[in-house]
């Protein structure tokens, strides 16, 4: 019998020692010297990057108003003025936005890839504010 | 019992993963029970245009009643408020209006629903991200099951999804995951629930053949080819590879083309093929390879370990996570490192896939055998009677 998990920590440990190793040799903190130490980092910023749900974080509930940190993927069209304005959202809509659409859709992926990058960050941060709060109540406890 | 299946298109001429499920669900339970399914008389996905006549026909054993879609999508209107929708913070209004936009829209669906829902002891519903489910399941909720077919996309965020998972007297779903994911979008207790997967039947024995281009060994993607499906990744990971290791097998991509494939010796690309070619395909596969980040069941896989073909899947995704680790039948990976390394512990010539294979294949006989799934249904077609008024038999 085969264990898929067993297979997957092997994979796992072989890689992470390949790592550390890649990572020494380009100069990486000399902290990572200390086998046991790099792991714990590495699983830290793991569970950070894979097994946390980024729609649910707390650092953007604390900023709380979306607009001062959430990229804007998408376009709303609008016009203040109050009887051609039908007409000029109208035009954008119909004629610069098709005509634009290219541009749009270029920095559209870009965006989504910097919104990913901020949510693993903020994730990241989030673990680490953990990690941080559990040892100071261990401390405590002692 | 006197059942409806209500599902946004229907037919057996229909790829889609929840129509196939449905249909395969419905037939059978048409066996000993009065089955009508509700659907459009849409065929495509993208634009839902009318294609199939309105009104009542015999669908094999079930009776199939279609409603005309009254808008086809428009796909520019669709992309802009998913886009408003997907990145948070839209309100339950403009939510409500993406379920419009994503169609088909069908309110002769709803008002017959309305009229005679009562006539039904139970209403499955599939698929809550479409029209039908979403606006019809509260029309019934006494009576209503819902197959969810939930996956980990933005659409599952949207806040007032808390209230409408609240609504159902029952739920069908696909894996433990997709379970605890919806009961993670409720505030409310789930009501009761099986999970019950799909069913598979042995598969047929046929006379080896060989397929025009592919040689051995080979490595199978089979499915739409969509970037959505995480064939870019698959691609830029495969080639990477070839590229480093020099490995020698083939990529071998069967299935509709929604985005460009490179030109490459490793890689083979077939379009759309036939039931036999599919069974000889994944028959002969070293490993298939499902790339996909979102799943809420992946029926391909379970094809694989049904003719004992170890997997290599994508670990980000928590329900084909679940399925490598439940069945010990499939490596998987959430990076570039971990998918070289699954492919060469694959590949390695060794007994380890075919080992890894025949854990799949136990692993479907043990829980996807029709028998099995058909009993866990009916379990919990009973289970839910005290919910609804009390029904006839």
């Amino acid at each position: 019998m085969v264990s898929v998990e067993r297979v997957m920590r092997e994979i796992e440990d072989d890689l992470r020692r390949e790592r550390r190793t890649r990572l020494l040799a380009k100069g990486a903190p000399t902290e990572y010297r200390d086998q046991e130490l790099y792991a714990t980092v590495e699983r830290v910023l793991r569970r950070a990057v894979e097994s946390r749900d980024h729609g649910a974080i707390l650092l953007p509930e604390l900023i709380s108003d979306d607009e001062e940190w959430q990229l804007e993927t998408h376009l709303t069209f609008s016009s203040h003025r109050p009887i051609v304005g039908p007409v000029i959202v109208f035009f954008k809509r119909r004629v610069l936005l098709p005509l634009t659409r290219w541009l749009f859709e270029y920095s559209l992926e870009n965006f989504q890839r910097q919104q990913r990058v901020n949510r693993i960050l903020f994730a990241c941060i989030e673990e680490l504010a953990i990690e941080n709060a559990r040892l100071r109540q261990d401390l405590q406890g002692k | 019992m006197k059942l409806a299946c209500v599902i946004h298109r229907y037919g057996a001429d229909i790829a889609g993963g929840s129509e196939g499920h449905c249909r395969s669900i419905a037939e059978r339970l048409a066996q000993n029970h009065d089955v009508t399914i509700l659907t459009s008389t849409a065929k495509d996905h993208i634009t839902w245009r009318n294609e199939y006549p309105a009104g009542l026909t015999e669908a094999g054993p079930v009776r199939l009643r279609r409603f005309p879609v009254v808008r086809q999508r428009s796909l520019h209107r669709f992309r802009e408020i998913s886009e408003a929708v997907f990145s948070g913070g839209a309100p339950e209004s403009e939510q409500e209006q993406w379920f419009r936009e994503n169609g088909p829209e069908v309110p002769e669906l709803l008002a017959w629903l309305e009229r005679h829902g009562r006539d039904f002891d139970r209403i499955l519903f599939w698929s809550f991200r479409y029209y039908q489910t979403f606006f019809g399941l509260p029309l019934v909720a006494d009576r209503a099951i819902l197959v969810p077919t939930a996956e980990e996309d933005p659409v599952i965020r949207f806040g007032l999804l808390d209230r409408f998972f609240a609504k159902p007297a029952g739920y069908l779903f696909l894996t433990p995951e997709e379970q605890t994911l919806v009961a993670q979008h409720t505030s409310q207790p789930l009501a009761p629930s099986a999970v019950i997967g799909i069913g598979l039947d042995p598969p047929r024995q046929r006379p080896p053949r060989t397929i025009a281009s592919v040689s051995q060994p080979y490595v199978l993607y089979l499915g739409r080819i969509d970037p959505n499906k995480g064939c870019e990744t698959l691609l830029r990971y495969f080639l990477k590879r070839q590229e480093t290791a020099g490995g020698r097998e083939q990529l071998v991509m069967a299935g509709p083309a929604n985005m460009p494939i490179p030109d490459h010796r490793s890689i083979v690309r077939l379009g759309y093929i036939e039931e036999e070619a599919r069974d000889t395909l994944l028959a002969n596969a070293a490993a298939l390879i499902v790339p996909s980040p979102y799943e809420s069941l992946s029926i391909v896989l379970l094809e694989a370990w049904n003719h004992g073909v170890a997997a290599l899947v994508n670990g980000r995704c928590s329900v084909l996570k679940g399925q490598a680790l439940r069945s010990d039948g499939a490596l998987y990976y959430h990076n570039y490192d971990e998918f070289a390394r699954g492919l060469d512990r694959l590949l390695d010539g060794t007994d380890f896939a075919r080992q890894l294979g025949q854990q799949g294949l136990a692993y479907v006989e043990r829980e996807y055998r029709w028998p099995q799934v058909m009993a866990k249904v009916g379990r919990l077609l009973l289970a839910t009677e005290g919910r609804s008024v009390k029904f006839k038999i």
